[in-house]
């Protein structure tokens, strides 16, 4: 049995006017000690699929369907004093920009120890060695005195090293990263991914990471999933999708990172742009960008098929897919 | 422990409140004329030459004499006697400790529970909030005058003169805490809805954290620096509520008399010629009034967040 196992979620926003749907069927699953790539655009719908994974979505946002199973129990139908026993202590998680994610008026020491003491019944002492533990595991620069300070005396890179820190805290099984990189220094940005990368081996931690840097993803998972207007589009091995993308919206993705192209030509760009929740097109929402869109494409929307360990969301795909199987047959 | 409260001194003295407090001539001025009228105020019972509240030490004989350098001035009495013969530096000090007690007290319970149902309303939202938030506008189309009028009134009426002068001083504090308590619930839901937004909110429900301990630890000290400053500001509201209100007869007693009551029992002899009655203890308030609105000034500036934010 997976670890975390996502089922068919779909998640609402009731707003005036009725619901947007900012997730559709989604589904996969995490082993332990498992790395998981989540990828698409601004708007794709990454954060929400975080977020609702601790089933911690906001107002007006809820779960409108499908299942989380965490160690076989639904997050989904938990009660809040359940969930308060797993978020933080089971399956901790890393927000985007570290400058805001600590609270500026409490020291690092405090916002440790608290968190500690939310879930363990230990001492202050002991939970203050606790923390200063994480703190020399994730190689901060004398950890002693950092616990006595406030994150504003700390770097972007020390700030997000701390929030490392607490995400290991209570020794979690998923460790849930929104873009921890994305608002640091590029320099840092490398040192930092390795620091995770490392830790989450070394624990043996499940990482659900989330960014929309391909390169990052290719280096750090196992598995990856593409995200498109609230669903996924392209699932499988991390290897396999980055190699030979079978969407064209990933082949896309990876087409505009920079190193694809010739130096000093232009980077490609996939055109348009998301569609907001509040018009998604008909069929697939990938449509009006897509250079093979059919009159199937603007129609229905795609089931998901094979292609090798890749599951994928596409008709052109699946046309393919049809093709090359009639021409082994014609070819005995 | 001695060296986490020496990092704290020292992390005092290099921070910008008190950097900014040095620098200040005002607020420096208006700081130490308020701390000695308090420390006047709550060591008054040492420092008073006579005991206003003790009838034994009264004498009639003694009454509207000026204060020293005038003609008649008795050297016993240096501000003066008022039309009942007590002395009136005694009479300012004890009034300046009722008033600055009424001060204190009122913005204390304002604070309780303006921040409570700030932050209830600010981080719950909804119905809560509009529940909530309907009582404080209702409760500000009141004046403070007005229900305080109405309230002592009834007081008075149920509880008789003599009860009443026991009882007088909780129940200005009680009137003027809770006529003004919307003032500080408007500033902390406020705030709250600008901090409930931020990051570090997330994350503390990511932390599994209960909503109580966010609200209470998490949020609440991220909102003190308005609390502050209007605690400030209304604290010599307060002061003048309360003297505004004894001078309408429905205060302090003045057989223990606030400044506004002093002023009140005086200006009945000011046609007499026994200006002073009224106007020393009128000084007295004013300043006082003045300095905490000067240094409420200057807390608004320091705690300005687009001033100076960390």
């Amino acid at each position: 049995m997976a670890l975390l196992e996502v089922k068919n979620l779909d998640v609402r926003f009731a707003v005036r006017g009725g619901d947007l749907t900012a997730l559709r069927g989604i589904s996969f699953s995490l082993d332990k000690g498992e790395r998981l790539g989540l990828v698409g655009e601004s708007g794709a719908g990454k954060s929400v699929a975080a977020f609702s994974v601790l089933n911690l979505i906001a107002k007006p946002g809820y779960i409108a369907g499908g299942q989380i199973l965490f160690e076989g129990k639904d997050l989904a139908a938990m009660s809040e004093r359940e969930l308060r026993k797993i978020r933080g202590n089971r399956i901790a998680m890393i927000f985007q920009d570290p400058m805001m994610t600590l609270n500026p008026v409490l020291t690092i020491g405090t916002q440790m120890v608290e968190a500690i003491l939310a879930h363990r019944k230990i001492s202050k002492k002991e939970a203050r060695a606790i923390a200063l533990d994480r703190l020399q595991k994730v190689q901060i620069p004398s950890p002693e005195k950092r616990l006595d300070q406030y994150p504003h005396e700390l770097s972007g890179g020390m700030r997000q090293r701390v929030i490392i820190a607490i995400a290991l805290l209570l020794d979690p099984e998923v460790i849930i990263a929104d873009e921890p990189t994305t608002a640091l220094d590029v320099t840092i940005q490398a040192e930092i991914m390795d620091l995770l990368l490392h830790l989450c081996e070394q624990e043996n931690v499940a990482l659900m990471l989330i960014t929309h840097d391909l390169g990052v993803v290719s280096q750090v998972t196992q598995r990856m999933l593409v995200m498109y207007s609230g669903r996924i589009i392209e699932q499988g091995p991390t290897r396999d999708i980055i190699d030979n993308a079978q969407h064209p919206y990933t082949g896309g993705l990876i087409s505009a990172l920079p190193q694809m192209g010739e130096p000093g030509a232009r980077l490609f760009q996939i055109p348009g742009s998301m569609p907001s929740l509040k018009n998604v097109p008909t069929g697939c929402p990938f449509h009006p960008r897509c250079e093979y869109a059919t009159d199937e494409c603007r129609q229905a929307m795609p089931d998901y098929v094979q292609a090798g360990r890749v599951d994928v969301a596409c008709f052109e795909v699946s046309k393919r897919i049809e093709q090359e199987k009639h021409m082994q047959e014609e070819r005995p | 422990m001695t060296t986490a409260t020496v990092s704290r001194w020292d992390r005092f003295r290099e921070s910008f409140f008190w950097y900014s407090f040095k620098r200040d001539k005002v607020a420096i001025a208006s700081f130490i004329v308020l701390l000695l009228m308090v420390l006047a105020a709550v060591f008054a019972p040492m420092l008073a030459p006579a005991d206003p509240y003790d009838l034994a030490q009264i004498d009639i004989m003694n009454s509207e004499l000026p204060p020293a350098g005038l003609d008649g001035a008795d050297p016993a009495f240096p501000l003066g006697t008022d039309a009942q013969g007590r002395d009136l530096l005694s009479t300012i000090l004890y009034g300046t400790r009722v008033s600055l007690m009424i001060g204190f007290g009122a913005v204390l319970l304002q604070s309780i529970l303006g921040v409570l149902f700030g932050l209830l309303a600010g981080y719950l939202g909804g119905k809560v909030d509009a529940v909530l938030m309907r009582i404080a506008d209702v409760q500000l189309s009141f004046s403070t005058l007005m229900v305080a009028i109405i309230v002592g009134a009834v007081f008075k009426a149920s509880f008789g003169n003599l009860m009443f002068g026991e009882i007088a001083i909780y129940m200005l504090i009680f009137i003027i805490g809770v006529a003004e308590w919307p003032q500080i619930a408007r500033t902390v839901r406020a705030s709250v809805l600008a901090e409930k937004k931020k990051e570090y909110v997330d994350a503390a429900k990511v932390m599994g954290f209960g909503t109580p301990r966010i609200m209470f630890r998490h949020i609440l000290p991220n909102t003190l620096s308005p609390i502050f400053v209007i605690g400030t500001v209304q604290i010599a509201n307060a002061i003048i509520s309360e003297a505004a209100l004894s001078f309408l007869g429905l205060g302090m007693p003045e057989t223990q008399p606030s400044l506004g009551s002093l002023i009140k029992s005086g200006f009945d002899y000011i046609q007499s010629g026994s200006w002073w009655i009224t106007l020393i203890p009128g000084l007295v308030l004013v300043v006082l009034v003045l300095v905490i609105n000067l240094l409420g000034d200057w807390l608004r500036d320091v705690m300005n967040p687009r001033l100076y934010k960390g």
